[in-house]
């Protein structure tokens, strides 16, 4: 055989295809792919001693229990905690996220504590007869709350302020029929795992305008006219008739009396949107107050705690009299809109914010303080409104600040003088005192009476992993709701109803979140506003265009899409204190084209 | 055209014998393992069962490979006179250095292994996934893939995955496998969080 050319390029033809019948072509392959995930700069976790450590999780109100899978003392994986009695071992997606917080990108840094710590003495000391030294709480009924208002009543002239808080709970397995005005009871509503452990249990009546993530799981799903819900609710109370209400929200005679029937034919509760919202004096009519719609239960506090200032709602507040307001805007809660803030300052009023985020309060603020954000801090968690039984829980932080933080509850306190003490061991004391209820340790799933266990190793567990419940004593009634539903007003130049496309949360969330949001559009990310097909047409918006969102508050550049989903007359606008303060004091608005 | 024949067949030939046994021989980076540790000394002589030393910790976790305080607790002095017992009183025991052990059974970073849930809840048997390894008189040497930067056994021991036993790798396929003839459930975050 002579060597040719031809032999040649015959041998490696050869050569190629005897290779593919080898693994070695295939396995170069997966190993390639595995290379691309060790390439230098890819974060590897430390090596190193393997813990569990349990704590609760602070990015919502609901307070899931948490275990920490921990490499090192590091935190590199949370789960539930499945004997928890209200989270049943179930975490949302942010929840299970969550240790990656301390490291996001755009949290804030570091900020002027002495100098805004002079300011706020400076202020303190010039102030004039009647301006008010205030505290917003955006998160209240947590031990520090109490810690603020307790400086406030120690303060002249102290007011201390937080978003309206429900002074009931839901309990959800006790309801036949939830009938649900826009309320996102599978997307943010309550504890996820106790909604999800109700589920089966209930049917679940969806009354909301455009098709949400709740809409698509409820058992019907009422798609009613946007601002017509007090119609609906007149209708479900029997105060007009089914064909008047079919005839202003859209929905048809039969769903309508569907409901009604299924209403009467078992324990109901109706929840809304807003938990603060008038349409829940519906409850009241159903029958549902001390059965479905219990009273809040708290915590034990000390005795001498009781002295401390009331809350007040914004509005409470007198124009123009606030000289110094401190905002512990440090956990995701409820927001105020500015324009609700604004009026009550005074002209030189100093406004010092404690936050993890440049987006919220941190726009208008003269001072950003840096908060601890979860898993750093040790916080308590006020009960979920879902919660029944009076709860104590306490967030061990997991991690150690990674930022130079500043600790808003400590921070209010030394500026009103109070003595630097352990407000949370002081009412872990007292709910050990008081001796009712059991603590449940999550280490071994084991429920003690409190009466049984020592006030230090009471303490010790509610650090290292524990709840204390107290289920004793009867439902009662919450106090009597509001029965003025008002529908926006109608405005010639405004013609779109907001609807919220989800909760409006505040605060960081975890970076993986966010990309995952933005890349996959599982959520609408805070420019972004949804139009039906036909305002989009008779505004001449294309979708992904660039476009001006317009309240009787203001306007922001926003970037609309098309979507069939959204009803004519809605604009379905995406969460985020940008578009709270924006759209939260007014529900119309128009879109125009950039 | 007969030369050619033989030509395409020589090229072939080789790349079979490359694929099928030269490839193996150097995709693995080889290295010993720190002390020579004979299993089946420790199971034969001292009685000892897998998780006496491999063992869970209260909380839960597995401790995996054991660390020199649980060795020194039998060998705080040398327990007879052979070689290797004589250089790992030496060279860890007495200077209290860890042992560098090099696993053969570990994942990468992005997954997550619950020993506790397979061996106590699941009644999973160590050997269904380690294979004899305790049995064995001598550890065998570490390999390693030097792209990927596994363990060989991961993959399984032959490279094609051939006729793999079921013990043979500890890929995601395999423990995949394991869990549909179970008929147990897996999903993304069972092991991925």
């Amino acid at each position: 055989m002579t060597t040719t050319r031809r032999n040649l390029l015959k041998f490696v033809g050869g050569g190629a295809a005897g290779a593919l019948l080898t693994p070695a072509p295939w396995r170069l392959i997966t190993d390639t792919a595995l290379w691309s995930e060790n390439w230098p700069g890819i974060p590897r976790p430390a090596r190193g001693e393997i813990h569990a450590r349990f704590t609760h999780c602070t990015l919502c109100p609901a307070g899931c229990a948490v275990r920490a899978r921990c490499v090192n003392g590091q935190p590199v994986s949370l789960a539930g905690v499945k004997p928890h009695p209200i989270s049943h071992g179930a975490l949302c997606p942010w929840g299970i996220a969550g240790h990656h917080l301390p490291y996001h990108p755009a949290r804030v840094r570091q900020g002027p504590v002495k100098e805004a710590l002079a300011a706020v003495a400076r202020a303190i000391s010039q102030r004039g007869a009647g301006e008010r030294i205030a505290v917003l709480d955006l998160r209240p009924g947590r031990t520090v709350s109490w810690t603020n208002r307790r400086a406030m009543a120690a303060m002249d002239n102290g007011l201390y302020l937080a978003p309206l808080q429900p002074a009931y709970s839901i309990d959800l397995t006790e309801a036949q029929t939830v009938v649900s005005f826009g309320a996102p009871l599978f997307d943010g509503w309550g504890t996820p795992g106790n909604v999800f452990a109700a589920r089966a249990n209930f049917r679940l009546v969806q009354i909301e305008p455009v098709e949400t993530r709740t809409a698509a799981l409820a058992d019907v799903w009422l798609p009613i006219r946007p601002g017509t819900e007090a119609a609906m609710a007149a209708a479900l109370a029997g105060e007009t008739t089914i064909a008047e209400a079919a005839r202003v929200t859209g929905v048809k005679e039969e769903a309508i009396g569907a409901v009604k029937e299924a209403i009467a034919s078992g324990p109901a509760v109706v929840l809304a949107e807003d938990p603060a919202s008038p349409l829940m004096s519906l409850n009241a009519k159903f029958h549902a107050l001390g059965r479905t719609v219990v009273a809040r239960r708290e915590a034990p506090i000390p005795e001498a705690w009781k002295r401390a200032a009331p809350v007040n709602e914004m509005a409470a507040a007198p124009d123009g009299a606030i000289r110094v307001l401190l905002i512990d805007e440090s956990l995701p809660g409820g927001y105020v809109p500015w324009q609700d803030i604004q009026p009550k300052l005074a002209a030189n009023a100093v406004v010092v914010v404690f936050s993890s985020s440049s987006e919220g309060y941190a726009r208008h603020a003269q001072y950003v303080l840096p908060a601890p954000v979860y898993p750093e801090a040790a916080e308590d968690i006020g009960p979920a409104i879902d919660t029944v039984p009076a709860v104590f829980r306490i967030a061990a932080p997991l991690i150690a600040p990674v930022v130079p933080v500043v600790n808003p509850g400590e921070l209010i306190a030394r500026i009103a003088g109070l003595p630097q003490t352990d407000p949370l061991r002081e009412r872990a004391d007292a709910i050990h005192k008081a001796g009712r209820g059991t603590l449940l340790n999550y280490a071994d799933g084991k429920s003690t009476p409190v009466k049984q266990v020592s006030a230090d190793d009471f303490w010790k567990t509610l650090n290292q992993g524990g709840c204390w419940m107290d289920d004793s004593g009867k439902k009662a009634a919450p106090p009597g709701f509001s029965r003025s539903v008002t529908s926006p007003a109608p405005h010639d130049d405004l013609p779109l109803t907001v609807v919220a496309a989800e909760a409006r949360r505040g605060g960081l969330e975890s970076p993986l979140m966010s990309k995952l949001e933005r890349e996959s559009n599982l959520r609408m990310t805070a420019n972004r506003v949804a139009l039906s097909p036909a305002d989009a047409r008779s505004n001449g918006i294309e979708n992904g265009g660039h476009c001006v969102l317009e309240t009787a508050c203001g306007r922001l550049s926003v970037v609309a899409m098309i979507d069939a989903g959204v009803p004519a007359g809605v604009v379905e606008v995406a969460g985020g204190p940008r578009m709270a303060d924006l759209c939260g004091a007014s529900q119309r608005a128009r879109v125009v084209r950039a | 055209m007969i030369g050619g024949k033989i030509a395409f067949a020589s090229g072939m030939l080789v790349a079979l014998a490359c694929g099928w046994l030269a490839f193996p021989r150097i995709l693995y980076q080889t290295r010993p393992q720190p002390v020579d540790f004979s299993h089946k000394v420790h199971a034969d002589k001292a009685g000892a069962k897998c998780e006496d030393c491999h063992s869970f910790r209260d909380d839960g976790t597995y401790a995996g490979i054991p660390t020199l305080d649980k060795c020194s607790g039998c060998h705080a002095a040398a327990m007879g006179t052979t070689a290797e017992e004589k250089n790992f009183i030496d060279q860890y025991v007495t200077p209290s250095r860890e042992p560098q052990w090099l696993s053969y059974a570990r994942q990468p970073e992005n997954v997550y292994f619950s020993h506790i849930a397979h061996v106590k809840l699941g009644h999973v048997k160590c050997e269904q996934c380690h294979g004899n390894e305790g049995g064995t008189g001598a550890l065998r040497p570490y390999q390693q893939d030097p792209i990927s930067g596994y363990s060989r056994d991961i993959w399984g021991r032959p490279v094609s995955r051939i006729a793999l036993r079921t013990e043979g790798g500890m890929k995601m396929d395999d423990c995949v496998n394991c869990h549909r003839r179970q008929g147990l459930e897996y999903s993304c975050m069972g092991c991925h969080k």
